[in-house]
């Protein structure tokens, strides 16, 4: 306490040879030697003649002092209970009710001489013994509001405890007597303004202590971090916050064992971690750990990835009683390290790969193009064909690319009228949008050349949908309209091998090329769904 | 120079297309029947269990999935091989290191080398 504020203390002047007597054994105390020096207040006749019940202890709790009042109000005489213990002199009764009071009351006396502070009980029963005219005892029971102060010593120890305590039984019995303000005796105010102040600072304590809780529960219930409280060898759920019982599929699991209320985790290793934390009461660390958790009702299990700790929870005594679970799901962290790391890998081989695809288009196209003008022209737009696709995969982080974006970049230079595109939207694996991406181009470079869009009527329809759900297959057909008169060329350039080997052998799909009267007609279809990447 | 290699059948394992195309060419150049190409592990391991390979060009990661196991089987039929990779060398487990192995973008003369090297033919 700060030496500052002694308001909650009660300090004995110097000098005083009654209260610093304690110097042995408790002893018979005279009320006179609280007498001091010639002049000073003769504190002891004001303690033993005021009207408040008091009594003074030493802090293993025997008495060394009583009023008059106090001695009064418990029926009790001086000399039968100065040098005994507290307890012994006044023991509520040898019944159930009588212990928890004496325990109640030595909790209050106990709390005062720790914390040293003043503590109040604002109701406490207490039974007091009243001798029977045969000898015999009976107890009365009678309720009391009490508060223990505690009296600091010169070096600031507790050298005393004082008990003031008030019956108040008729109080508690009696509803509040209609009286005039003139009946009302002094001793009546003081009495009863000192309970309901007393029982004011016991509620506003509990107020200021409900807030304090209600605040915690709130952290707790709105904490951004999973957190519930398991209890018991069984680990029943005591409670949990929101963001668990969004982790766990807003299951009601409150008073479930945790094996009964998330059965889907036996055999990942969890339950075997909460008991080892609650039999040896260490604390268990889990970083990255993968969960799987039934979230929908009839759904699969979902990954989930977690860091999070189970920590012990004791009681007084120091036993393991439950454990406290709180954690963060990363699942998102760790799905974004293992996309960057797919990505450096697919980066790492692609640029290779692609280097070797850019050598094997310079050396194809440079077979076919004897001019170096139309080399570097056909070489660069087949370049610029695969430079787009990566542009597109780039733009999902290299997880795909849309049929429909391809198809439109790769004929867009030829005016949207002329070219109808038309299906549902696709998804195309890197593999299968680069293959189609190269295979776009030369089939829209060949009809600008030679085909549909060699003619200003000329048009290509291009059409597509999907098949099989189970094992989906893209089938395209790309139909030229309205363009020259074609017929089957007499050799194959490098850009319809390239189409056949990339469907072929990349693809693992089916192809049909079919140069009619009124156009080239091109069927393929593509297996969507195939291991890896390139 | 390229007459050790006139006549011989090469399995070809590469799932890309284009860089497949290329390596025909190569070889097709150099006088080699080409076997394949093959784009799938399993293809390759079809096709090296064919009689009368002379060696194998073997794409590292292909479609996803590692060649290894042709390799073995290659390895277990005494069939010389290359490995083709985007990796280089330090991108073979322990195992395959110092087999011989091109880096890819190739050049012909590489593809040739390697081969000869793979095949014991002593180089002019």
């Amino acid at each position: 306490m700060d030496s500052n504020d002694r308001r909650d203390e009660f300090r004995p002047p110097p000098n005083q040879s009654g209260y610093g007597a304690l110097d042995g054994r408790p002893r018979g105390y005279d009320l006179n030697e609280l007498k001091t020096s010639p002049g000073a207040v003769d504190l002891a006749a004001a303690f033993d003649a005021s009207p408040n019940p008091y009594v003074l202890m030493t802090p293993e709790l025997t008495i060394v002092a009583a009023n008059r009042a106090y001695l009064d109000v418990t029926g009790s005489r001086l000399a039968d209970i100065v040098g005994r213990p507290l307890f012994a002199a006044f023991d509520s009764g040898d019944d159930d009710e009588g212990r928890e009071n004496v325990q109640r009351v030595r909790a209050s006396l106990t709390r005062a001489r720790e914390t040293r502070r003043r503590d109040h009980l604002a109701m406490i029963p207490f039974s007091i013994a009243q001798p029977n005219p045969d000898g015999t005892v009976r107890f009365q029971r009678r309720l009391w509001s009490a508060t223990h102060t505690p009296v600091l010593g010169a070096r600031g120890e507790v050298a005393y405890l004082l008990q003031h305590t008030m019956d108040v039984t008729d109080l508690q019995q009696a509803p509040e007597p209609e009286v005039s303000p003139a009946t009302i005796s002094a001793l009546d105010v003081i009495a009863r303004g000192s309970v309901l102040h007393r029982a004011q600072r016991v509620q506003e304590n509990n107020e200021r202590l409900e807030q304090e809780r209600s605040r915690l529960v709130d952290m707790f219930m709105q904490a951004p971090g999973f957190v519930a409280i398991l209890t018991g060898p069984d680990h029943v759920f005591q409670m949990h916050n929101a963001a668990y019982s969004q982790l766990i599929g807003h299951r009601d699991v409150v008073g479930m064992a945790i094996r009964d209320a998330l059965p889907e985790l036996a055999g990942q290793g969890y339950f075997e971690f909460l008991d080892g934390v609650f039999a040896t009461g260490e604390p268990f660390e889990g970083r990255e750990s993968l969960v799987q958790l039934r979230r929908r009702a009839d759904a699969p299990l979902d990954d989930v990835y977690l860091n999070f700790i189970y920590q012990p929870i004791r009681d007084e005594a120091g036993a393991v009683v439950g454990i406290f679970v709180q954690g963060h799901d990363v699942s998102e962290n760790v799905a974004a390290a293992e996309r960057q790391r797919l990505m450096i890998d697919e980066l790492n081989h692609r640029v290779k790969n692609t280097l070797a695809t850019v050598q094997s288009i310079a050396i194809q196209t440079a077979r076919s193009h004897q001019d170096p003008a139309t080399f570097a022209q056909a070489f660069q737009a087949r370049i610029m064909a695969l430079s787009h696709t990566h542009n597109l995969l780039t733009r999902t982080h290299w997880e795909g690319a849309a049929l429909h974006a391809i198809l439109e970049h790769e004929t867009e230079a030829y005016g949207s009228g002329r070219i109808s595109l038309n299906g549902p939207p696709v998804a195309l694996e890197p593999a299968a949008a680069l293959s189609l991406g190269m295979i776009f181009h030369e089939l829209a470079t060949n009809a600008a050349k030679y085909g549909a869009l060699s003619t200003p009527d000329g048009r290509v329809l291009v059409d597509w949908a999907l098949a099989d759900q189970r094992a989906p297959r893209l089938a395209l057909s790309w139909r030229e309209t309205g363009g020259p008169k074609i017929s089957v060329p007499d050799r194959r350039g490098f850009g319809s091998r390239l189409i056949e080997r990339n469907i072929r052998h990349d693809l693992a799909g089916e192809i049909d090329m079919v140069y009619a009267p009124d156009g080239l007609v091109v069927e393929l279809t593509v297996p969507l769904q195939r291991e890896g990447g390139s | 120079m390229t007459h050790g290699l006139n006549g011989r059948r090469v399995l070809v394992v590469e799932d890309e297309s284009l860089v497949a195309m290329l390596l025909e060419t190569i070889l097709e150049d150099m006088g080699c029947a080409i076997v394949g190409p093959a784009a799938t592990v399993e293809d390759g391991a079809a096709l090296a269990g064919q009689d009368g390979l002379d060696a194998a060009l073997l794409d590292v990661n292909v479609a996803g999935r590692q060649i290894f196991p042709v390799a073995e089987a290659l390895k277990a039929r005494g069939v010389p091989f290359v490995f083709s990779t985007g990796y280089g060398e330090g991108g073979l487990p322990e195992e395959w290191r110092g087999a011989p192995t091109i880096q890819k973008p190739f050049t012909e003369a590489a593809v040739r080398d390697a081969l000869m090297k793979a095949m014991g033919i002593a180089q002019a």
